[in-house]
């Protein structure tokens, strides 16, 4: 079942994501991709008559971080006068979910509060085993070498573990819930539901705390000794040192000099608080071991509607490292290059796309013809991109320790564009077969960051060779795809040209640098191509417009993305930065500032309600649409907070 | 509830079928007067249904007549709508002459319905069995919320008891067409059989090997549990689909203060 999450949760061990009422949608362990071990798990009172449960319609939720950290806080308001509130947090250092509750009532309410589970431990629904030590206060499922626990303060007081499909329909634990009491089995097999269960007996002066603890481990005893562990730390230590974990990692960040931007009078607390949050996003979406990212958190499974979202893609990973790098963690960098470095193949591509532990993913890009060029070009651009940050002696023992990637990557993609374009592959979106501008500049960019590389290894013939080839495919992208209009073809189909308007031909210019906004011809085409993709890619929603990424898009209703929105953004802040110091340059630098803010702040008003940035935004609602959070969109929003304080730097300069 | 409406015309094809939907004010007289005032037009009624039962202070009489081509019905609507008990009428040609509703939307047992063929309703079931796992189980907990939802409906509108539960299921199953059913049921040991004549899943079903009713063994369950407050299993034993000449559903109460794991292991309760 498909559904979209409104904030995630994580440490180093676990991701969780959330439904706006603290549903938990997916709890994935050990890997941010894999298991899925959650269908339902949710609180629910029964107040004496029905149950009434966390997720129904009738409660009003209002869900927010707590600033600066990975902590959720969810109010729901019930017209009953019963208000839950609920703080989330994963444990700082263990696999373990920890989810405070406060249930208050208006009114004397005697009942009870249960907590119900359909886990699917191991993404498997069958062949599950359950059972509950109520000795050692544990309710555990495990396949496998994959373990559940659950366990609470106070001590739950009844349990069920139940058929969760079955005829014997009295043993489903949901059903047998609606009677206010639990059967308090020991154990079962096969698809399973649980549910534990305390007395609840609150009034207007007297609210009820519970804390539900959902870990996992890989095996038994492990999960014993952890869900013993946490049973014995007080909770407010446990709060305090997540709080103090995510302000400490988030106090290493890039510091902002924004100023106040008059006429967008809350511009710089927003964009401050998206990119705090879209920080401390990429990090619980990154495998700390391998370095590689899940482009969302999966919530397709089944590929419904799409092809999945929770594996790594080198066209996104590349993108966000880079901007993590810029943001002032340049450790993601070296862990995904480490990990590009295991995963290349062995003609020096790289896949479409992999699961996060470094194996192939399930792909539509299994042959040369249907791989997409685009992501190698990018992976070695990022890769010198991040090599020129580095100082001696760590910048030669990165490129020793690289050498052989590039060159194979440099040399697949020389083999690649023996006509000063690329051979037919698949586009980025993962939507056409032909020769794009797009994967042509990311191949351009590829080869010159290798070229630099290379002339620092001593290499120079493979620099000019690299050199001279990236040149070509520039000129003949310039040749044959520029058009009188005055924007690139996206690229041929079938030897064909294909006109149509793609705003991934801004990758010209952002982020590959195939165009330079120095270059005063060159700067009028990027404003051009930008004027035409405005002109056919706007949609208008959420009192501004975003970009969709081409004419006819039909992939979930061809809605505007933020990815494509922000390149736009982007594209005009760089123009803005690289303005020459003329009276007409200041109204240039005006206007497109603030072109690029409306864009920003359309940008942050298709974030969810927590503030996680999605990958499209609903056309005509407005809300986030599709991916949520998409790491790609939270990349895109560092380069553009980053930018904005390059240039505020700048001008801060000028005028000083 | 309001009853949605089919026509199948065939009696006189030259002639238009023109329908009528008449709120009348509720005398005792009122439908013969406009009953009359049909007769009075020369104007057949083909199909009428009328219901007072929403407001007993207004009715609706809905109908459908066949007039000649050329006839006048702007007139006749006129004088229809000038009559004392008639407070507003709406007519209109069912062009098709096959299907024509009058009443959107649909309602049933209080909440919004849908007509579907039984086919179709098995072409769902069947692709469900296909593809989802222990589909029994969840065909047996669909029917268990569907049944438990009329029971709680049936308790809003009428008075439901031990007596009379089960007749009252009966009557509802054959106006939706699912079957029909007679029962054995001995209420204090919850013990008991239910046949279904004729219905519908199985009707539709090709031979099986194994029942094919589930779905209606959870209503059944679903609706005899919430209407007496105790739990009862209701299993499939005999059916139509297999050769016999019924479906038969065995009703028993389940097993209680016995744990699952002691009931899989066949331990005795």
């Amino acid at each position: 079942m498909i559904r979209q999450p409104n904030a995630i949760l994580g440490n180093d061990h676990l991701l969780v994501t959330m439904g706006k009422k603290g549903e938990i949608f997916g709890y994935y362990y050990p890997g941010r991709d894999f298991a899925q071990h959650v269908d339902e798990s949710q609180a629910c009172i029964y107040d004496g008559k029905q149950l009434i449960w966390s997720n129904a319609r009738d409660w009003t939720a209002d869900q927010k971080y707590v600033e600066n950290t990975n902590i959720l806080s969810t109010e729901l308001t019930h017209p009953a006068g019963i208000t839950m509130k609920i703080w989330d947090f994963v444990h700082p250092e263990l696999p373990v979910l920890v989810r405070k509750y406060r249930i208050s009532s208006e009114k004397k309410l005697h009942g009870k509060f249960f907590y119900y589970s359909n886990l699917q431990v191991g993404e498997t629904k069958g062949k599950n085993s359950a059972f509950c030590d109520h000795d050692s206060g544990l309710m555990a499922q495990y396949w496998k070498n994959y373990y559940i626990g659950i366990t609470s303060k106070p001590l739950f007081q009844e349990w069920q573990i139940g058929k969760a499909m079955d005829t014997i329909w009295w043993t489903n634990s949901k059903y047998d819930m609606e009677d206010g009491e639990l059967q308090r089995n020991h154990e079962d097999i096969g698809n399973l539901n649980c549910a534990l269960g305390w007395e609840l007996d609150i009034d207007t002066s007297r609210s009820a705390e519970i804390i539900v603890f959902i870990g996992a481990a890989s095996r038994r005893p492990a999960l014993y000794r952890r869900m013993r562990d946490i049973q014995s730390e007080p909770d407010e230590k446990m709060y305090n040192e997540t709080q103090e974990k995510w302000i400490k990692w988030l106090s290493r960040k890039k510091l902002l000099e924004l100023p106040d931007y008059p006429g967008f009078e809350s511009f710089k607390k927003d964009i401050q608080k998206t990119f705090n949050r879209s920080l401390l996003t990429l990090n619980i979406l990154n495998d700390p071991t391998k370095g590689s990212f899940v482009a969302a958190p999966e919530f397709d499974h089944d590929f419904e509607m799409s092809g999945g979202y929770g594996y790594c893609w080198h066209r996104d990973s590349a993108e966000i490292v880079t901007s993590l790098l810029e943001a002032g963690y340049p450790e993601y960098c070296s862990r995904f290059f480490k990990w590009c470095k295991s995963t290349q193949l062995k003609d020096g591509s790289w896949f479409q796309r992999y699961w996060l532990d470094g194996n192939t993913a399930p792909s539509w890009g299994n042959f040369s013809f249907s791989t997409q060029i685009d992501e190698t070009g990018t992976t070695i651009f990022a890769m010198d991109r991040f090599y020129r940050t580095l100082e001696h002696p760590i910048k030669e023992e990165f490129l020793d320790d690289m050498w052989a990637t590039v060159l194979c990557a440099a040399e697949y993609l020389m083999k690649r564009t023996e006509g000063g374009l690329h051979e037919e592959c698949i586009c980025l979106w993962e939507s056409f077969t032909g020769i794009f501008t797009y994967t042509n500049a990311a191949i351009y960019a590829g080869l010159k960051g290798a070229a630099n590389m290379a002339v620092d290894y001593n290499e120079k013939e493979l620099a000019d060779r690299w050199t001279e080839r990236a040149e070509l495919i520039k000129n003949t992208t310039i040749e044959k795809f520029w058009l009188e209009e005055g924007y690139f073809a996206r690229g041929t189909s079938s030897g064909n040209i294909d006109t149509a308007v793609d705003a991934s031909i801004i990758g010209t210019f952002v982020p590959f640098n195939m165009l330079s906004a120095e270059n005063e011809k060159e700067r009028e085409m990027i404003k051009s191509m930008i004027r035409n993709i405005e002109n056919n890619l706007s949609v208008p929603v959420n009192d501004h417009y975003g970009i969709k990424r081409y004419a006819d898009d039909n992939y979930i209703d061809g809605n505007p993305w933020i990815v494509t929105t922000l390149w736009i953004s982007k594209a005009l802040l760089e123009l803005a930065y690289t303005i020459q110091d003329t009276e007409k340059g200041h109204e240039e630098l005006r206007s497109l500032m603030h072109d690029a803010f409306k864009y920003i702040i359309w940008s942050l008003k298709g974030a969810t309600g927590a503030g996680m940035l999605p990958e499209q935004v609903n056309k005509y609602t407005g809300r986030p649409a599709w991916a949520i959070p998409l790491c790609w969109s939270c990349a895109l929003m560092l380069d553009n907070v980053l930018l904005l304080d390059r240039l505020q730097n700048k001008l801060a300069e000028k005028y000083s | 509830m309001v009853r949605d409406l089919y026509m199948f015309s065939r009696v006189d094809k030259e002639a238009e079928v023109v329908w009528f939907r008449i709120t009348y004010e509720n005398t005792v007289h009122s439908e013969a007067d406009i009953t009359s005032f049909f007769a009075g037009k020369g104007l057949d009624i083909r199909f009428a249904y009328l219901d007072s039962s929403e407001d007993p202070s207004r009715g609706k009489y809905v109908m459908f007549t066949e007039a000649e081509a050329d006839r006048n019905i702007d007139i006749i609507a006129d004088e229809l709508d000038k009559m004392d008990v008639v407070l507003d009428i709406d007519w209109g040609y069912s062009e098709n002459r096959i299907i024509q509703s009058v009443d959107f939307p649909l309602n049933i047992l209080g909440e919004r319905a849908v007509i579907i063929r039984a086919k179709a309703f098995v072409d769902i079931l069947d692709l469900v069995n296909e593809n989802v796992p222990q589909s029994e189980g969840l065909l047996t907990l669909i029917g268990l919320k569907n049944g438990a939802g009329a029971a709680r409906y049936l308790k809003e509108i009428t008075d439901v008891s031990q007596n009379n539960y089960l007749d009252l299921l009966k009557e509802l199953l054959m106006a939706a067409g699912w079957g029909i059913l007679e029962h054995e049921v001995n209420n204090t040991e919850l013990k008991g059989i239910i046949r279904i004549k004729d219905s519908f899943i199985a009707g539709e079903y090709e031979d099986s090997d194994v029942p094919v009713c589930g779905y209606i063994s959870g209503l059944l369950a679903g609706y005899i549990s919430e209407t007496l407050k105790r739990t009862v299993q209701v299993r499939e034993t005999r059916c139509n689909s297999m050769g016999d000449d019924v479906c038969e559903h065995v009703v028993s109460p389940a097993p209680t203060s016995v744990k699952i794991e002691h009931l899989l292991r066949g331990e005795s309760h």
